[in-house]
């Protein structure tokens, strides 16, 4: 097992950067997972680490150790890739021991050892096959093995269920988090799929443009976005953005006036245009044009997904979509949405997160009791 | 099928049979010829009145022919391993590696292999004369021990094999020979057959090189030796055909054996 540390790590492939100044530290033991779209660095970040490509600037340092320029092979590092780069013309048992073989354990141990990793992922009647004769969650684990058997420090992963077809891919994911339950080992999982980083992540990186844009658990991280490209990859269907403009008391007025928070008070100047981001599920339709603290939501396409409903309109111009529990009924006629100031989030025209006053005071009601608990209105 | 369909295929047929004859037949008559006595060399027909093993003793008498073969598959062998190792080695050198001018490299080797002949033929024969490498078969081989074809098939073909197997290699701790050996070699099968096939075919073949470095019958390959029936006062083309004959055989037998990979290799290095 063994800590990663990167500091101000930069990549250029020749003049385009590629990773942009990155500081990242892995626990000892923990579960890190890199989450981003595609291009945006994180195979480059991984194989640095792992060895396979140069650092431009900066440093990483494995358990302490600067490693910038030490071979792949003697960093304690093990990889199973996307497409899961077995050996070819080498047996299944061949593939997973290539690497005691190189490093002249005894066949033997070897054999002992390839036995143990494959009893453990279920390969144990493959040995003798070659990778054409697999399957590809066979392959898959043939590729874990390959790296289970050195008994690494660190597991690298770059987008290894990619190539998975749905049902087997939730299958590997659990059947990692348990190796990772089991073995402990430090790993880097790289990814462009937010359920596999939210389910398998202990700290969860979103990175973008060669930058980490945050870091925290994957809760935090879904929560609390600090920018809008983090609410807005994070969540599917995805966070709707509806823009607003701060009055004069620093409330967020939508298009068309609606003020539905308006004890949600920022600290902006009047007349800052921002964003305000809603997640969907966060969203409950009540039905009538004008109801108290509602905005008015133009429905369009109702889409049954068997577990949720997801209900498409527009608000004000922009496209929102609201998602349901299954068997929710829908209002006929107009209707509003409501969501409790507690799942506003507010980005500003930079993409920032802009944090609410911290204790909003609940304007008092003129009748009845204030629509949700003051409790909830706390951002902490 | 339509009438008209199968009418194609029946001409197309008519018509690759034909080319086969074109080409089967030169073939056929040396084998033929070779076997007919010398009075009947210029009669027609199509097999030997009274076939004879004439020529095949006089050619043996004539020159030391099992010698001059096996000078000829020592060459040819050794060239192509020499220009197999030094093609797997150089190619490997500019998949595994980016290095200032590695593209450069590339064009160069590339474009030695347009420089003809001609032009490289004296200054070699110079310095296989200062060598001491004249009228030797390492002479033979040594300008030939590496070619711009062998590195540039390797080449290609080894930038084909997946990056990754080879990134999976290095995080495995092999070395550059392992990886090279261990992991790409025994997936390069098909295009080492080519390029050997191929080297060992043009090598078998050469004339030239050997014409101006080979002095002494003993020392000489097949394809010089066949030269000594052709005079100033004609031709004789009973033992000439014979030699022509034996000097096929183990070209012959080559492609016999490995029918397949020829046509591959010829396929895919665009040599038809
Ligand atoms: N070998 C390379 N040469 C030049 N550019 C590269 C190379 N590898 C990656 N890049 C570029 O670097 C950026 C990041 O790539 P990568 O790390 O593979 O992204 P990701 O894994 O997040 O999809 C991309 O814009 C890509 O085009
Ligand atoms: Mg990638």
């Amino acid at each position: 097992m063994a800590s990663i540390d990167i500091r101000s790590v930069h990549k250029l492939y020749g003049k385009t950067p590629a990773v942009r100044g990155l500081d990242l530290a892995v626990e000892d033991g923990s579960f890190l997972v890199i989450l981003g779209p595609s291009g945006c660095g994180k195979s480059t970040l991984l194989r640095m680490i792992a060895g396979l490509e140069d650092i431009s600037a900066g440093e990483i340092a494995i358990d302490g150790r600067v490693v910038n320029e030490v071979e792949p092979g003697r960093r304690g590092c093990a990889m199973v890739f996307q497409n899961y780069a077995l050996y070819p013309h080498m047996t299944v048992a061949e593939n997973i021991g290539y690497a005691l073989k190189v490093a002249g354990v005894p066949k033997a141990e070897r054999a002992d050892r390839v036995g143990r990793v494959a009893a453990m992922l279920g390969l144990g009647d493959l040995l003798a096959r070659k990778p054409s004769q697999l399957s590809g969650g066979q392959r898959q684990r043939v590729a874990m093995g390959r790296a289970m058997v050195r008994e690494p420090g660190i597991f690298l992963f770059d987008e290894p269920l990619s190539n998975l077809d749905a049902k087997l891919r939730i299958q590997m994911r659990l059947e990692i988090k348990r190796l990772h339950r089991e073995l402990k080992t430090t790993s880097v999982f790289v990814t462009h799929d937010q359920v596999e980083a939210m389910t398998l992540a202990d700290t969860l990186v979103v990175m973008n443009q060669g930058v980490i844009e945050q870091v925290g658990t994957p809760a935090e991280v879904f929560r609390r976005p600090k920018s809008r490209f983090v609410a807005n990859f994070l969540g599917s269907p995805p966070m709707n953005f509806l823009p607003a403009e701060i009055d004069r008391r620093g409330r967020a007025v939508l298009a068309g006036g609606h003020m539905p928070w308006p004890d949600l008070v920022f600290e902006l100047a009047a007349e800052t245009r921002i964003e305000v981001g809603l997640r969907p599920g966060d969203l409950t339709p009540v039905a009538g044009k004008a109801a108290e603290g509602a905005i008015p939501f133009e429905p369009d396409i109702l889409e049954d997904l068997g577990s949720e409903l997801h209900w498409h309109g527009t608000v004000g111009g922009s496209a929102v979509a609201v998602a349901l529990p299954a068997a929710t009924p829908i209002p006929a006629g107009p209707v509003g949405l409501k969501a409790p100031p507690s799942a506003v989030h507010a980005f500003l025209g930079d993409g920032r997160r802009a944090e609410p006053a911290a204790a909003p005071i609940p304007s008092p009601k003129p009748s009845g009791e204030a629509p949700w608990r003051a409790t909830s209105l706390s951002y902490t | 099928m339509t009438n008209r369909a199968s009418a194609g295929r029946i001409a197309a047929h008519v018509v690759m049979i034909g080319l086969s004859f074109l080409a089967i037949f030169p073939v056929y008559w040396m084998i033929q010829t070779s076997f007919r006595a010398e009075n009947e060399i210029f009669s027609g027909g199509l097999f030997p009145a009274v076939p004879t093993l004439k020529n095949y003793t006089d050619v043996l008498a004539a020159m030391p022919m099992l010698r001059i073969l096996g000078n000829t598959v020592v060459m040819a062998g050794a060239t192509t391993l020499a220009q197999v190792a030094t093609g797997l080695l150089a190619a490997w050198a500019l998949v595994r590696w980016r290095f200032p001018g590695g593209a450069l490299a590339r064009s160069l080797i590339a474009l030695s292999w347009l420089v003809p002949f001609q032009v490289v033929m004296i200054p070699n024969y110079v310095l296989a004369s200062k060598l001491g490498l004249l009228d030797t078969v390492t002479g033979l081989v040594i300008p030939n021990a590496a070619a711009a074809f062998s590195v540039l098939v390797l080449y290609n073909a080894m930038r084909g094999f997946p990056r990754e197997v080879i990134e999976a290699a290095r995080m495995d701790g092999a070395g550059n020979f392992r990886i090279l050996a261990e992991v790409v070699l025994p997936n390069l099968s098909a295009p080492l057959a080519s390029v050997s096939i191929l080297c060992f075919i043009s090598a078998w073949n050469d004339y030239f090189w050997p014409l101006l470095l080979i002095r002494r019958m003993e020392n000489s390959v097949v394809q010089i030796g066949l030269q000594f029936f052709m005079t100033q006062e004609g031709n004789d083309w009973g033992p000439l055909m014979a030699a022509a004959t034996l000097a096929s055989l183990p070209i012959l037998a080559l492609y016999l054996v490995l029918q397949r990979q020829v046509v591959d290799s010829f396929m895919k290095s665009g040599i038809r």
